[in-house]
C-alpha cells in the first residue's frame, strides 16, 4: 500500500537489461505530514493573534478662552488626585472640602463615584441631556469628575481611573495638572484647602 | 477453496487527505501571520474593560517605556520615506539612499535627530545601546522633537492619502507601560495638545467588564 519504493543500490551493479519494474506512485507521506503539522504549530505560536485594545481619549483644547467656560455646580464635582502606591485622594466641590482616601477596588474608587452620583442624584434630580449615539433624548444624574495625577502616580493608575469613568459611565470628566495648593493639601489634610473658583478658572485656561 | 489470509504488517494509512489538511493550515497561518515587529522597548501595557480594537494600518503610536524614554512607530513604508525625506532636507542631515530606506523598513525608533544616521547604520542588537529615547522639549513645542515628528508625520500620511498610497490618515496612539510615571505621559499629552491633537488613544489590555460579569457587583 503506501510504501515507498526504495531503489535498489545494486541496481546498476547488476548490470543487465533490466526491465524497469512498474513502481508503485504510492509515497509515504506520514513525514510530510509531520512536518507540515510542526510548521503549522510554529506559526501558530509565533502569530499574535490577540489585537490590543485602545481607548480613546480626548484632552481639552489648549487655549480655552474664559468666556466659552461653562460652570458647573460645586456640589456636582468630585476631585480624585491620583497618588502614590496606588492611593487615591479625593475631595468634593471645592468650598473647604475634606480629603479622604481610597484605593483601585471595585470598593474604593467605584463606591466613591457610584455614591457621588446618588448624592447628586438625591439633589438635583434627573436631567435631560442628548444621547451621544441615538439622538435620542434621555435622563440622567451628572458629576463631573476631576482627575489629577500626581508626579507619583503610574501610568495604569491613569488608565485604571479613566476605565473607572467607562465603567461608571461618567459622562463628564478631564485630566487636569494637579495645583501646588493640592499637593499640599495631600500632605497636610488638615491645613484644609481654599481656593475659590476664580483661581481655578485660572489655572485650567491659563 | 482456500481462506484469504491477511497480510501481516503495519496497517498503512492514506496520508493524503491529512497531508492536504495540514498544508492548508500552514498556508492560512503563513498568510495571516504577521512578523512580530522587533521591539526594542519592552512595554507591559494596564488593561481596561474597552472593546476598540487597534486598527491594522494608519496608526502613529508613541511609545513610554518603564524608564520614560519616547519611541516612536508608524506604518506605511510611504510615508516613512516621504517623512525621512522631509525631515533630512529640512534639518540638513546628510543621509544616504540607503539609509532612507533603512528608516522606512524599521519599526520603532527612539533617538534624537542628531543620532539618527548613527542609529541607522547600526546593527538591529545594537540599536538599543544609543536609543535614548526622543527628544522632548516642554517649554517650546517649536524645538520638540517628538512634536516635530508627529506633526510631519501626520502630514507624510496626509500626502500619501491624497497620492492614493495610504487609505487612511493616522490614528494617534499612545502605549505606555503600566509602571511609566505619570510625568513621562504628561510630557507626551502635553506636547500632543500643543500640537492640537486632543483625540488620542491609549492601548491597553483586555478586562473584563464588571458590568457585565454579573448583576451583584454593580450597586443598584
Amino acid at each position: 500500500m503506501a510504501e515507498m519504493q526504495v531503489a535498489e543500490s545494486g541496481g546498476k551493479k547488476g548490470g543487465g537489461k533490466k526491465r524497469s519494474k512498474k513502481m508503485s506512485t504510492r509515497v509515504d507521506l506520514t513525514a510530510m505530514v509531520d512536518l507540515g503539522f510542526l510548521l503549522i504549530t510554529f506559526f501558530m505560536l509565533t502569530t499574535t493573534l490577540a489585537k490590543p485594545q485602545i481607548m480613546a481619549l480626548v484632552m481639552p483644547e489648549k487655549d480655552i478662552k474664559k468666556e466659552d467656560v461653562e460652570s458647573v455646580k460645586e456640589s456636582k464635582v468630585l476631585t480624585l488626585m491620583l497618588g502614590a502606591n496606588d492611593k487615591i485622594y479625593w475631595y468634593e466641590g471645592i468650598t473647604e472640602p475634606t480629603l479622604d482616601s481610597t484605593d483601585y477596588s471595585a470598593e474604593g474608587m467605584r463606591k466613591v463615584i457610584l455614591d457621588k452620583m446618588d448624592k447628586v442624584k438625591t439633589q438635583f434630580g434627573m436631567e435631560d441631556y442628548q444621547d451621544f449615539k441615538t439622538k435620542e433624548p434621555r435622563k440622567g444624574s451628572f458629576v463631573n469628575v476631576i482627575i489629577k495625577p500626581t508626579k507619583d502616580a503610574r501610568y495604569k493608575n491613569l488608565v485604571d481611573a479613566l476605565d473607572e469613568m467607562a465603567i461608571s459611565k461618567v459622562r463628564y470628566y478631564v485630566i487636569l495638572d494637579i495645583s501646588t495648593l493640592e499637593m499640599d493639601f495631600i500632605k497636610n489634610p488638615a491645613r484644609g484647602l481654599k481656593f475659590n473658583a476664580e483661581e481655578q478658572l485660572e489655572a485650567a485656561t491659563q | 477453496m482456500p481462506k484469504h489470509k491477511p497480510k501481516r504488517g503495519a496497517p498503512a494509512i492514506d496520508m493524503t487527505a491529512m497531508c492536504d489538511v495540514a498544508f492548508l493550515l500552514l498556508t492560512f497561518f503563513m498568510l495571516t501571520a504577521k512578523a512580530k515587529p522587533q521591539e526594542t522597548l519592552v512595554i507591559d501595557t494596564p488593561s481596561s474593560v474597552s472593546q476598540t480594537k487597534l486598527p491594522d494600518a494608519g496608526t502613529l503610536t508613541i511609545l513610554v517605556g518603564k524608564d520614560g524614554r519616547i519611541f516612536l512607530d508608524m506604518t506605511g513604508q510611504h510615508t516613512r520615506k516621504s517623512l525621512i525625506d522631509d525631515v533630512s532636507s529640512r534639518f540638513q542631515i546628510a543621509m544616504t539612499e540607503e539609509e532612507k530606506i533603512e528608516f522606512a523598513n524599521s519599526g520603532s525608533f527612539g533617538v534624537a535627530r542628531s543620532q539618527l544616521r548613527q542609529w541607522l547604520n547600526l546593527d538591529k542588537a545594537d540599536r538599543d545601546k544609543i536609543s535614548t529615547g526622543i527628544p522632548v522639549d516642554t517649554a517650546d513645542v517649536n524645538k520638540s522633537e517628538l512634536a516635530d515628528w508627529i506633526h510631519n508625520a501626520r502630514l507624510a500620511q496626509f500626502r500619501m492619502k491624497q497620492e492614493g498610497k495610504v487609505k487612511e490618515e493616522y490614528v494617534m496612539v499612545l502605549k505606555a507601560d503600566k509602571d511609566t510615571p505619570y510625568p513621562a505621559i504628561q510630557k507626551v499629552v502635553n506636547t500632543l495638545v500643543d500640537i492640537n491633537v486632543n483625540k488620542f488613544n491609549l492601548i491597553t489590555n483586555m478586562e473584563e467588564d464588571p458590568n457585565k460579569l454579573g448583576t451583584e457587583k454593580k450597586s443598584e
